[in-house]
């Protein structure tokens, strides 16, 4: 009950914010001074081409008037087609969505479980070994950018070692795709039986998902340490000890005050991984969203760029929703 | 002099983290003035003869694939990295702490404004955000640089308004106010002091967060151009020759901007322990 | 022998400043007073005393920077300071109960009273979850909690101040302790619930014969609840006796002045630099701690006071006490 309430709340705070985001990004793209019909029409172009490419994506009239004709197709659940391409934006980011997801949420969650047990034991030893080497490994994942991150990767495991499969897509080159279930070719591949598929997919996250786990676990190593240390030093803690509880009681106290922060933190720091995972793809050639999207700014495709957005929104709308609904299992106070 | 000399020793010992951060972004900084002098070779000079040459004693860090010198390359990229990094701190403090003094004072619909714009902020991968809005106003550096400040901006508020909040909360401005203190006495001379500490303490890691993402930016080919001797347009000219083993055209100056980087944010962790009152005094 | 004694119980602070340099803050300089089974003491004194200090040693939670450095802690005729920590930890929360100011903020916020009861009940012997459920119903109830059986489901935070504080005493009280420390256990609660607490604990010692150690800068509630009183100035303690003793004849500079000053209800949190600046640990003086601040004090108080007696346990530490 109280999960449906929040989420309604939710859902009446998200409107004026994709709304803001929605026109922030539509003022950007068409007060920019790039000429969208230009870049479509291309280099061959004549002027007759620009002028009816304009008349048809209606860049004649006042940038009010597109900004409404744009809300109403949306409202229609059409983001409209791409500059590039001319296939559906819907579509064309759908259809790359799952890749980009793969990699995120499988870096994630490898990160979180590194992160958070070691955040805790190095807040319970402060000064300890532990603690050091995981403040080390903190500053080294906040240091190294994910560019860096990847390509040393790329050189130490591929190149020197021959380990990992070189950084170009989801597949070797002569696996065939399992077919598209979630989209996830290592699940569809596990799905369907498809056990070489399911190798080669596997051995191709590897590296991405390490980039992605190390760039997410550094601050949130950082944060779970700094919150249980918070926590530890609590009335309630200081009043467990009191209380003579054991250890073992002592310690699940404190994990379970310390997740309803850190898993808020970590939901922030997740949206920023799908903006990392646009570098990863890149370097990765894993041709996810982030990737698509990042190559739609890069080239003009305004529709796409648009999508993108608005995607991007909702992805960081469902993650902290999600994130919400967590704390309010573990926490009674979130409850009310 | 002795007795400075104690101080300065003291400081070090009390945070020796802090005290490498800041000895290696000295260096940095000096190496980013005196490049010219510092450099073996001028930074964009094409030698046709040996492109991708490897490390050897003519060029220390081996060439590119324009047979540019790495080294001399690297130590001009440590002037984009100060002077990009530089003025987005500077532009995010001027406009931000100021912002977030008014909205953790005031209250009502500024502070909900700010909080506002900065939860749209936060549910926006910053990068991308920084990518399309340079995108669309042209890549320029100048514009790069407004980019990360604007995205500054938001964490100066964040940090300041916070503090404002706490200092509210512990009695203080009350007992200004009903001393009769005017508003702007009770802002410049109760809040600011008190609230730009936490900012003072984030500067170092906002400056490596800037010295990160212009890296990015650079990377993906927005903002610097790739003969530029910068980092980030660096690692891209090089990025493609990992796989075939000249690993030093990209990783050499991806290592030098990971250690500007790590130590600007040990940097920010000793100021942070000498800032923060309620850590300072601590037992060792 | 007595229920627990404590014995010029040294406690420093151990840290560096700034600038490196070694500080030490003498906290507790000697405190020692004993304590009988069924016997309430109070034990009073302006904030940094050194009263909670005192508490956290005999409960075994000293943390750095603080370190005892010198005295004993017997509690039924054994070291506490000596014993290991699992024993000192088996010692809290079943034979030496605690109640501590804040009770809000005291309790786990993420588990139910109930679980919590059960909780402390479960870390300190075997018992059958229903009966633990039950005895804890069952305290809950004693404790004057209405409708107990549904407050056992009830959050920390769904619960107002006093009830948070009764519900700490069900916690301090479910293993039948023989010693409780009480804590300011009603700082910050309002007037008219101050004294319901107070009623409460002070039945439930009678009932169980409870010796309790209850720390308080209210000499109104010493006056009312307590057998015995002793004072305690810059780590401490000055003057020790019966109630009526000291009430009557306060034989101390410090405590005269502290009696003196409001006949029947002196509360000292209120009067924070009651009678000059609180004392400086890291720059005590030599002799008698007093010293700076004593109308009466002579050259003769730069050394340490001797133990004036006065007969049935009523003694004062100081060079020239009050006449009679």
């Amino acid at each position: 009950m109280a999960v449906l309430r929040l989420l309604i709340r939710r859902l009446f705070f998200a409107l004026p914010i994709l709304f803001g985001i929605l026109l922030l990004t539509f003022l950007l793209v068409r007060l920019s001074g790039n000429d969208p019909a230009g870049v479509l029409a291309g280099p061959t172009a004549t002027g007759e081409d620009v002028i009816r490419i304009t008349k048809q994506l209606q860049l004649d009239k006042p940038v009010w008037q597109q900004f409404i004709a744009y809300v109403n197709t949306l409202a229609h659940g059409d983001l409209g087609r791409s500059w590039l391409s001319d296939k559906p934006v819907v579509r064309e980011l759908l259809i790359r969505l799952p890749a980009t997801l793969e990699m995120v949420i499988g870096g994630g969650i490898l990160g979180a479980l590194i992160a958070i047990p070691l955040g805790l034991r190095a807040a319970l030893r402060v000064n300890g070994i532990l603690d050091h080497s995981s403040r080390i490994l903190s500053l080294i994942g906040f240091g190294a950018p994910t560019i860096f991150l990847g390509l040393l990767l790329i050189y130490v495991f591929f190149y020197l070692f021959g380990w990992a499969p070189p950084p170009m897509g989801r597949l070797d080159l002569l696996t065939t795709a399992p077919p598209t279930i979630t989209g996830s070719y290592l699940i569809d591949a596990l799905l369907t039986g498809n056990w070489e598929a399911a190798r080669s997919a596997a051995a191709r996250l590897v590296l991405p998902c390490v980039c992605v786990a190390t760039v997410y676990a550094a601050p949130l190593i950082a944060q779970t340490r700094a919150v249980a240390m918070d926590v530890l030093a609590s009335d309630y803690a200081r009043y467990a000890r009191a209380c003579g509880l054991p250890p073992r009681d002592i310690r699940r106290m404190v994990w379970r005050n310390t997740a309803v922060p850190v898993i808020t933190y970590g939901a922030t720091e997740l949206v920023a991984l799908f903006g990392a995972a646009a570098v990863l793809e890149l370097i990765f050639s894993w041709g996810g969203v982030s990737q698509f999207g990042l190559m739609a700014i890069l080239k003009g495709d305004f529709a796409v760029v648009q999508g993108f957005t608005l995607l991007m929104s909702l992805i960081a709308m469902a993650i902290f929703a999600v994130a919400d609904i967590v704390v309010m299992s573990l926490d009674p106070r979130a409850r009310k | 002099m002795n007795t400075a000399l104690r101080r300065a020793k003291a400081l070090i010992l009390s945070t020796p983290v802090g005290a490498a951060g800041l000895a290696i972004v000295l260096l940095y900084a000096l190496v980013a003035l005196f490049a010219p002098a510092l450099a073996p070779h001028p930074p964009i000079k094409a030698f046709a003869d040996s492109v991708l040459a490897a490390p050897d004693a003519q060029f220390w860090f081996g060439t590119d694939g324009n047979g540019m010198d790495v080294f001399s390359r690297i130590l001009y990229g440590a002037r984009y990295a100060f002077g990009i990094s530089i003025p987005v701190l500077a532009i995010g403090m001027v406009c931000g702490v100021p912002i977030g003094l008014i909205a953790g004072y005031r209250g009502g619909w500024v502070d909900e404004l700010a909080l506002r714009l900065m939860d749209v902020l936060r549910v926006f991968p910053s990068i991308v955000l920084a990518l399309a809005i340079v995108a669309a106003t042209g890549q320029t550096l100048a514009n790069v640089v407004i980019v990360i400040a604007i995205l500054d901006i938001a964490v100066f508020v964040r940090v300041v308004r916070a503090e404002v909040l706490t200092l509210r909360a512990s009695g203080m401005v009350d007992a200004a106010i009903n001393a009769g203190n005017p508003t702007w006495r009770i802002l410049l001379v109760h809040l600011l002091p008190n609230s730009l500490r936490g900012a003072l303490a984030q500067m170092p890691i906002r400056m490596a967060w800037a010295v990160r993402v212009s890296a990015t930016l650079a990377f993906i080919g927005v903002g610097v151009q790739v003969p530029e001797p910068e980092w980030g347009a660096m690692i891209r000219e090089g990025s493609e020759y990992v796989i075939s083993g000249e690993w030093w055209v990209a990783l050499l100056p991806g290592t030098a901007l990971v250690i500007l980087v790590i130590a600007l944010s040990m940097l920010g962790d000793g100021l942070s322990d000498l800032l923060d009152p309620r850590r300072a005094g601590r037992a060792r | 022998m007595s229920l627990l004694e404590i014995d010029n119980l040294h406690v420093h602070f151990l840290s560096r400043d700034r600038l490196g340099e070694p500080r030490r803050a003498r906290a507790l300089n000697g405190v020692t007073f004993s304590l009988d089974r069924g016997e309430i003491i109070g034990l009073v004194g302006e904030t940094g005393a050194g009263k909670s200090l005192t508490a956290q040693s005999v409960m075994g939670m000293l943390r750095p920077p603080a370190h005892r450095i010198a005295g004993t802690i017997t509690f039924d005729g054994r070291d506490l300071a000596t014993l290991p920590d699992a024993e000192m930890n088996a010692m809290r929360g079943s034979r030496i109960g605690m109640v501590v100011q804040s009770p809000m903020t005291s309790l786990d916020p993420t588990a139910r009273i109930g679980a919590q009861l059960v909780r402390i009940q479960q870390a300190h012997g075997k018992i059958p979850r229903q009966q633990a459920e039950e005895r804890a119903i069952a305290m809950l109830r004693e404790v004057g909690i209405p409708d107990a059986p549904r407050r056992f489901a009830a959050w920390p935070h769904e619960l107002s101040g006093g009830m948070a504080q009764r519900v700490l005493i069900a916690m301090a009280l479910i293993n039948d302790p023989v010693l409780l420390i009480a804590d300011e256990p009603t700082t910050g609660l309002d007037v008219t619930v101050q004294a319901q607490i107070l009623e409460l604990l002070k039945r439930e010692m009678t009932a169980r014969g409870l010796a309790t150690l209850l720390i308080t800068h209210d000499l109104g509630i010493v006056a009312q609840y307590c057998d015995r009183v002793a004072a305690m100035f810059a780590g401490t303690i000055v003057e020790e006796g019966s109630v009526a003793d000291v009430f009557a004849a306060p034989r101390h500079p410090y405590t005269a002045r502290l009696i003196a000053s409001a006949p029947d209800r002196v509360d000292l949190s209120s009067r924070a630099q009651f009678a000059g600046a609180p004392p400086d640990l890291t720059a005590l003086p030599e002799g008698c701690v007093y010293r700076d601040r004593c109308p009466r004090a002579q050259s003769a108080c730069a050394i340490p006071p001797p133990k004036a007696d006065f007969g049935n346990g009523h003694a004062a530490f100081c060079h020239f006490p009050e006449p009679a």
